[in-house]
């Protein structure tokens, strides 16, 4: 009961009921103490229902009578199922006390649940506090300058922001302890024992090396964000792409470099070549051209550049001359443009006359035009024509050769027709059947091999699906570990910030005891029901012999008086001893039934005594002993006002 | 001794596909040069898995005539249980163009060789076949090579399908044909591109040249450039990116839409004119006729053909060294496409002045 009052006495000073520190039970709680508790903790749990009632009690009869109703009704409201009245707040009783002061208490908000809400995280409680520290500055009301403390000026000044400039910084590579490096006595990185001079000597700190103070910040978080991108960038790359390339990160950088490389320049060399087909553009074409001839493989470059088919070059041809006319035409024009001091019909004149010589030329260009394309078709139509030609020629003599060979040999063997015939026949019956042996020879050492090679390639394809199911694996193993690394992080992180929360937390009361306290009451009363269960079993097992006990008992008295009872009409001996049997079961009954009545008038007395406890506890005495003097004061208060009321 | 023309056969060749689904060129008799064996392993459907199977394909290459035969092996035979083979080609190339013959001849060999599971027995048909012009197979008989003549071969080709599926625009292709320029066929299936493309040197039955027929070729550099060397061709593709490729063709037929396009390069060789209109009817009137068969059609459409070409020869001779230049053309004021027609057809017969 002491734990509980403390619980009690805690929560009610937290709500900002002035407990005293004497009061150490809910015994010691007067009236007012009552009605202060009850009414503070309304407020809590719902203002709108508190606002209304008043901490303190007054001190007319009526109105405290009036206070104790409008309570009770506000508790009920609330929820509370025990019975509750105006006698509970000014004429109370212990455990009626202690039963409502619990019902408030619980129902109070609990602060505890916000909290853990919460994100964990380092970065979440940064983001958290400076959402806070914004929120308190907005929160304060601008002031003019002149008005502003100094605290204010700080914050309220347009002075500390800076636009967001970033320069780039020189970082050195090798970003090992320096220490181990000493320890170890060579240096780490053996790149450039230049670099690592000028990096150790001459390059400044990073906070140095940007040329104004103000963009340190952001070319540090600038330079990180390029790395941080960089460095994921790589790792998506290499596990997605990089793995399934099986080669080593070297290599496979270096490939991409070259495979990159080889775009450039081919995006480059496209457009280098569309360039010498439009006019006027030669001269940037050329550039081009002798810019990727420095990128090397120069030879190459040019021949691509020259190389073209038959169409490419006809355009060439097409399209040089026209800007030859087109300088030509400009010329003339530019010679016959008109000088300012001269008549008009000179002007007319000389108008005409250049118009009938570009005519002229018109005409010839076209007519030659016409010449070359006639010659042209002429040209090419003839040499499709030799072409053929000789594509026949050359067959007809290979076939003629063929032809001349067999007839050389036909003829050696033309003398002797009919023998030299029988001799081929014979000859090209033994080649055959010899070339069929070497074939069964062959076929017998080309078959094992045949086979030998499809097995081996079903190893190989074995293999490699091997190969690709361990790299699926592999790359599932990647993802478990990264995850797993991301949860231990976060776990760390949660776990500082937790045992941070907890050092901060307030040590008054300490949670450990209670927590004991309550587990050894856990404890107890399981114990206890285990000894109920077991008398409940034990005496349950009584009961049960009793019973079987008695049954026993009526049978066999049924029986051996019946027996008897057969015997007895014969002999006066077994009369006797039948009365004797009757007399002794009705003694032994009556003192069962005596010692039964014994033990239900025990129960009573005890369930007496206990209400005789409670009885005690509720001071009902002192109270009937209040309740007259507060009902002579009300009766006064009645004549009184009756009295003011007649004369008024 | 046989005739002279068993020489024309070339060799021999087995590729087998296994059940890895692995392609090899496991056995040729008595050699084949590497750069044939990768042509012809491309063109050996088997390579191939989404496409269905080709029992009988056959093409040119560098003047060689190839004709594969392939078969699942589908009974329980040697061959597929101990060496794990599920289908094979037959290869033989051969100088001269008779695809029935050499159809028979590797299905023959073919049967053998699932008989009995070992190149052996098929070398000795062919040898036979070699020496003697005769072989024993299974089936009904034994297979002769006189029985297939090569005029036969020619003649096999139906013209009449041609025009049926083209109609007036068949001139174009005889024209290509007359002036020997470039005609290149698609069709998805190489069935169909193989029976279109054999009948159309028939149209120029007077050269009886079928060495132009390229029927199946794959846009692959060693078979592009053996096509680049012949200056006038009908070839057959059976990928579609050939119609972006407009330096391989005058003329570009898209089978299944029934389409004719001739290419701007050829556009000016190819006019055409009244001439042209007066065959172009004579094709398509006897081909409409059904009472004439193709050997008939032919006959005509070579007529036709001969009075041209007589019509040029007689010019021919009125000029010196038999030769005709552009002027005797122009002195004969025939219209603009007729004389552009036969200053080309003059060109192509050797006939004109160089």
């Amino acid at each position: 009961m002491d734990e509980v009052d403390k619980i009690l006495i805690h929560s009610l000073r937290q709500t900002g009921t002035d407990v005293g520190k004497d009061v150490q039970s809910v015994k010691h709680f007067t009236s007012e103490l009552i009605v202060e508790a009850v009414v503070r903790c309304l407020r809590v749990i719902d203002p709108a229902l508190g606002s209304g009632l008043c901490p303190s009690l007054p001190p007319g009869m009526s109105a405290r009578f009036r206070v104790g109703m409008s309570l009770a009704q506000a508790c009920q409201d609330l929820g509370y199922k025990g019975e509750i009245g105006y006698q509970t707040f000014l004429y109370s009783n212990e455990p009626e006390i202690r039963s409502l002061l619990m019902f408030l208490v619980e129902k109070l908000p609990r602060e505890s649940a916000e909290a853990s809400d919460q994100p964990a995280g380092k970065s979440a409680l940064l983001q958290k506090s400076i959402a806070a520290q914004i929120k308190a500055q907005l929160a304060l009301p601008w002031l003019s300058p002149s008005c502003r403390l100094p605290l204010l000026c700080k914050t309220q000044n347009p002075g500390p922001s800076h636009s967001f400039h970033s320069q780039t910084l020189s970082l050195p590579h090798c970003l090992k302890v320096p220490g181990k490096r000493q320890l170890k006595g060579k240096p780490q990185n053996t790149q450039d024992p230049q670099e690592n001079d000028y990096h150790r000597d001459f390059l400044p700190p990073v906070t140095a090396q940007p040329s104004q103070h103000a963009s340190v910040p952001a070319s540090l978080l600038e330079q990180h964000a390029g790395e941080l991108s960089a460095a994921q960038e790589w790792e998506n790359e290499w596990n997605s792409q990089g793995l399934l390339s099986r080669l080593t990160p070297e290599e496979y950088r270096s490939r991409k470099r070259a495979r990159l490389q080889k775009r450039i320049e081919e995006q480059l060399r496209t457009a280098a070549q569309t360039r010498p087909d439009t006019l006027g553009a030669h001269g940037s074409g050329s550039d081009l051209t002798e810019l990727l001839q420095s990128f090397g493989g120069s030879p190459l470059i040019g021949d691509i550049l020259a190389k073209g088919t038959r169409f490419t070059h006809t355009e060439k041809f097409t399209f040089t001359e026209e800007p030859e006319k087109a300088a030509k035409q400009m010329a003339a024009a530019a010679n016959s443009l008109p000088s300012s001091h001269q008549s008009e019909e000179d002007l007319q004149a000389r108008q005409q006359e250049e118009l009938a010589s570009l005519q002229q030329q018109l005409q010839q260009l076209s007519l030659s035009l016409e010449e070359v394309g006639g010659d042209m078709r002429q040209l090419t139509v003839s040499i499709h024509q030799v072409s053929d030609e000789l594509k026949q020629k050359e067959l007809s003599n290979t076939e003629e050769e063929d032809s001349v060979r067999v007839k050389k040999q036909t003829i050696y063997l033309l003398p002797d027709g009919e023998n030299n015939l029988a001799k081929l026949q014979a000859l090209v019956e033994g080649s055959a059947e010899r070339v069929v042996n070497l074939a069964a020879q062959w076929e017998k050492h080309r078959a094992p091999l045949i086979d030998e090679h499809r097995r081996l390639k079903e190893l190989c394809s074995n293999q490699a699906m091997e190969s690709s199911r361990k790299l699926s694996e592999i790359k599932e193993l990647h993802e478990k570990i990264s995850q797993s690394a991301e949860e231990a992080k976060k776990k760390e992180g949660l776990y500082k910030q937790l045992i941070t929360e907890f050092e901060n937390l307030p040590k008054d009361i300490s949670r450990s005891a209670y927590t004991a306290r309550i587990l050894e009451i856990v404890g107890n009363i399981r114990k206890q029901k285990e000894e109920i269960t077991k008398i409940l079993s034990d005496t349950k097992e009584l009961q049960k012999e009793i019973n079987s006990l008695t049954g026993k008992l009526d049978r066999t008295f049924a029986v051996t008086d019946e027996l008897v009872f057969k015997d007895a009409k014969k002999d006066e001996s077994v009369r006797k001893s039948y009365k004797y049997l009757a007399a002794l079961h009705e003694n032994c009954t009556q003192l069962i039934q005596t010692i039964e009545d014994t033990g239900t008038i025990m129960r009573e007395i005890r369930d007496l005594e206990e209400q005789i406890e409670t009885e005690n506890g509720k001071k009902t005495v002192s109270n009937l002993e209040k309740i007259l003097e507060d009902y002579k004061a009300i009766r006064q208060e009645n004549s009184a006002l009756a009295a003011k009321i007649r004369e008024a | 001794m046989a005739a002279p023309e068993t020489q024309l056969m070339l060799s021999v060749g087995l590729i087998e596909k296994d059940v890895n689904a692995d392609t090899l060129w496991v056995w040729c008799y008595p050699s084949v040069s590497a750069e044939l064996r990768e042509v012809l392993l491309s063109k050996c459907c088997l390579r191939q898995d989404s496409r269905g199977l080709h029992t009988f394909v056959f093409g040119q290459f560098r003047r060689t005539w190839y004709y594969i035969s392939t078969v699942e092996v589908q009974e329980p035979t040697a061959l597929k249980k101990v060496q794990l083979v599920t289908h094979f080609s037959i290869v033989v190339t051969t100088k001269d163009f008779n695809p029935e013959k050499y159809a028979a001849f590797s299905r023959v060999l073919c049967r053998i060789y699932i008989k009995h599971g070992s190149p052996v027995k098929m070398m000795e048909g062919y040898i036979a076949v070699l020496t003697k012009g005769v072989c024993q197979s299974d089936e009904n008989g034994s297979f002769l090579i006189k029985d297939y003549d090569v005029r036969k071969a020619y003649l096999a080709g139906s013209v009449k399908d041609v025009v049926s599926q083209f109609g007036m625009e068949t001139i174009i292709l005889y024209t290509a044909l007359m002036l020997k320029k470039r005609i290149v066929v698609h069709h998805p299936q190489v069935e169909a591109l193989l029976e279109f493309t054999r009948a159309l040197p028939a149209l120029t039955w007077h050269r009886k040249d079928w060495s132009i027929l390229h029927p199946y070729v794959h846009l692959t550099d060693s078979e592009l450039e053996n096509l680049r060397t012949c200056t006038g061709y009908v070839a057959g593709f059976v990928d579609p990116e050939v119609s972006n490729r407009s330096d391989l063709f005058d003329v570009y037929v898209n089978l299944p839409d029934s389409e004719i396009t001739i290419s701007q390069s050829a556009k000016e060789a190819m006019s055409m004119g009244k001439l042209h209109k007066d065959i172009g009817l004579v094709i398509v009137q006897s081909a409409e006729n059904a009472d004439r068969t193709d050997g008939q059609i032919i006959k005509d459409i070579s007529i036709k053909t001969r009075e041209i070409l007589a019509n040029l020869a007689s010019l021919a001779e009125e000029c010196e060294n038999s030769k005709i230049t552009l002027e005797t053309l122009k002195q004969r004021h025939f219209p603009p496409a007729t004389e552009n027609f036969l200053f080309h057809l003059a060109a192509a017969e050797q006939l004109l002045k160089i």
